[in-house]
């Protein structure tokens, strides 16, 4: 698949302005643990959006609340002005730990969602095909997840949401657990894909340079309970060079971002920690 | 050279083996299974045959070999005794078996998938999941009194608590976000069923089975002893009993023992090879690829 982004880019021209998702003072609760305080963003149409922030602050329940396995405790969650009360086919989620059905074959998880839709057979598998080849697993459309690498069962969940083309993707670390070289290939063709589809993607990562590469905004969350503490805009035209100095500013400046979160966080961690040692000795 | 010498035969080994691998390997998983077996019974017909054992409890192997040829009379294999005892009791065990899982399975996705009637029945299960389906027979005996209901009910009994208990199991571990990716994708109760459920709970499920047939198997003897008019490998050796026919008794264990095998190789085995061993066919202790 190789796209005249040249061309592309003025008729994309950016991320629409009609608000896609919208979160309203999001509150969750798991029991008596409050995993999100107060989550409010506006996504728009075609906006590629990241969001990062520490580990365990309620990145995977946002993902979970947008695609409807969650409800929130408090706040608004719409999607297309239309709330959102449970999972629909309009939003493909590929999960941080991949969930690949081992009764079925790298081609028939693939497949899946065409399957569900009724699409043909032999449609399913071509549309299929063209990203096991794109996510470099020709070759194993027979295997079974069993005998597959965690880098390789991955790119089979990153297969399986693109090949059912779901107008708003949700990506958790998609490429966790990928190698350098494979996740930029697969940055490459994701790239592409938003660019040619307009879709609208919202993915969380744990690295910064990832986020400033692909999204046009990165929202940057506070450790547990979260708020969004920051939300950076980036402005610059893609395909994008990570040596490009404009890129390595907005990621020097969202890394400082995290890492005073994390310092802050862990230092009232051991604070709390500490504390509670001296009372129980 | 040393290593020369070490590595030639050792080649020559591994090429011959390659082309016939699996005739090969077939082969001696069978000797392997059945040499244990034929030496334990030779030790055992040496024994008796030496007086060290009495011969009127303990009949060597040659003999209960003989009593089943006469019992099985395999000149007019319409008129043999030993077959029909046979088909009575797996018609007995199938039936029972079958019922058992016909009512289970779907009972035990229900089961698994409804929290609160899960919490209410589940102390219940508890409790009879243990017992020994046998120990109902008596009751049995009161209402329907001897003969086929009274045994196929036991039987019953025996299968359905193991199919029940393995299908909540199975179902209650499923991943929910396995049920998650469906959902998402828009499927509705029937997809997630077929697609996720079934399969996701298909390989607890066949060990329930397997479970519930054995149960069925050891159950029906005991129920036949009990509760049959005629007929059946349990009533067989019960009834021989009254002429001190040993021999014949075990013919009937031997026979019970025989089947049970047949029937969790042959049946479950193949089930799982077309299924679980083909999804899970490396990383596991005990799976030989
Ligand atoms: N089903 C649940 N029941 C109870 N607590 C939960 C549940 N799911 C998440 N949590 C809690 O909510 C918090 C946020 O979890 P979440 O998985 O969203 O974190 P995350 O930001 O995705 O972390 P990571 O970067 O490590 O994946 C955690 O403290 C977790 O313990
Ligand atoms: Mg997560």
């Amino acid at each position: 698949m190789s796209v005249d982004t040249a061309r592309i880019l003025p008729l994309r021209n950016g991320a629409g302005t009609n608000p896609k998702i919208v979160a309203k003072n999001i509150q969750k609760y798991f029991g008596n643990v409050l995993a999100m305080e107060d989550i409010s963003c506006s996504i728009n149409e075609r906006e590629f959006v990241a969001i990062i922030g520490p580990s365990g602050c309620g990145k995977s329940t946002f993902l979970y609340l947008i695609a409807g396995f969650e409800k929130a405790s408090h706040g608004e969650l719409l999607i297309n002005n239309v709330p959102i009360t449970g999972p629909g086919p309009d939003r493909g989620i590929v999960f941080q730990e991949f969930v690949l059905f081992p009764w079925l074959t790298v081609l028939r998880n693939v497949t899946l969602g065409l399957d569900i839709k009724g699409v043909q057979r032999q449609e399913a598998e071509e549309r299929a095909r063209k990203w096991i080849r794109l996510t470099g697993l020709s070759g194993f459309e027979d295997a079974y997840p069993s005998t597959l690498s965690g880098g390789m069962k991955q790119r089979v969940a990153i297969a399986r949401a693109l090949t059912y083309d779901p107008e708003v993707l949700l990506l958790d670390e998609p490429f966790g657990a990928l190698d350098v070289q494979t996740k930029n290939y697969m940055i490459q063709d994701l790239q592409n894909l938003w660019l040619e589809a307009n879709r609208t993607i919202v993915m969380i990562t744990h690295s910064v340079s990832e986020a400033v590469q692909l999204a046009d905004r990165v929202l940057v969350l506070s450790s547990r309970p979260s708020r969004i503490i920051a939300d950076v805009a980036i402005k610059l035209p893609h395909p994008r060079d990570l040596r490009d100095p404009l890129l390595r500013r907005h990621e020097d400046e969202i890394t400082a971002i995290l890492s005073a979160e994390v310092d802050k966080a862990m230092s009232l961690e051991r604070q709390a920690s500490a504390k509670a040692e001296r009372r129980g000795s | 050279m040393p290593n020369a010498t070490l590595s030639e035969p050792a080649a020559a080994f591994a090429n011959e083996q390659r082309p016939r691998s699996m005739v090969y390997r077939a082969t001696a998983s069978v000797v392997v299974f059945a040499l244990p077996i034929i030496a334990f019974l030779l030790i055992w017909e040496v024994a008796v045959r030496l007086g060290w054992v009495d011969a009127t409890i303990l009949p060597p192997p040659s003999t209960i070999v003989r009593r089943g040829w006469v019992l099985l009379n395999p000149s007019d294999l319409g008129q043999s005794i030993l077959l029909a005892h046979i088909g009575v009791s797996l018609w007995r065990a199938l039936i029972s078996f079958a019922l058992a899982a016909v009512l289970a399975i779907p009972l035990g996705f229900f089961l698994g998938l409804n929290k609160t009637a899960y919490l209410i029945v589940s102390p219940l299960l508890s409790l009879l999941l243990p017992l020994p389906a046998v120990a109902w027979t008596p009751i049995f005996l009161v209402s329907f009194g001897q003969g086929d209901l009274t045994i196929v009910a036991v039987c019953f009994l025996g299968a359905f608590f193991p199919i029940l208990y393995s299908t909540i199991q199975g179902v209650r571990g499923i991943g929910r976000h396995s049920l998650w990716v469906v959902r998402s994708m828009g499927a509705g109760w029937f997809d997630i069923f077929r697609r996720v459920l079934l399969p996701g709970a298909l390989p607890t499920l066949i060990s329930g089975l397997k479970l519930g047939m054995a149960h069925s198997w050891r159950t029906l003897v005991a129920a036949e002893m009990l509760a049959a008019l005629s007929h059946g490998l349990g009533f067989m050796i019960f009834a021989a009993r009254s002429y001190m026919d040993v021999s014949t008794m075990f013919v009937g264990i031997v026979c019970l023992a025989v089947i049970g095998l047949l029937i969790e190789r042959a049946v479950f085995g193949s089930l799982e090879a077309v299924t679980i061993r083909r999804w899970h066919g490396t990383g596991k202790l005990g799976s030989n690829r």
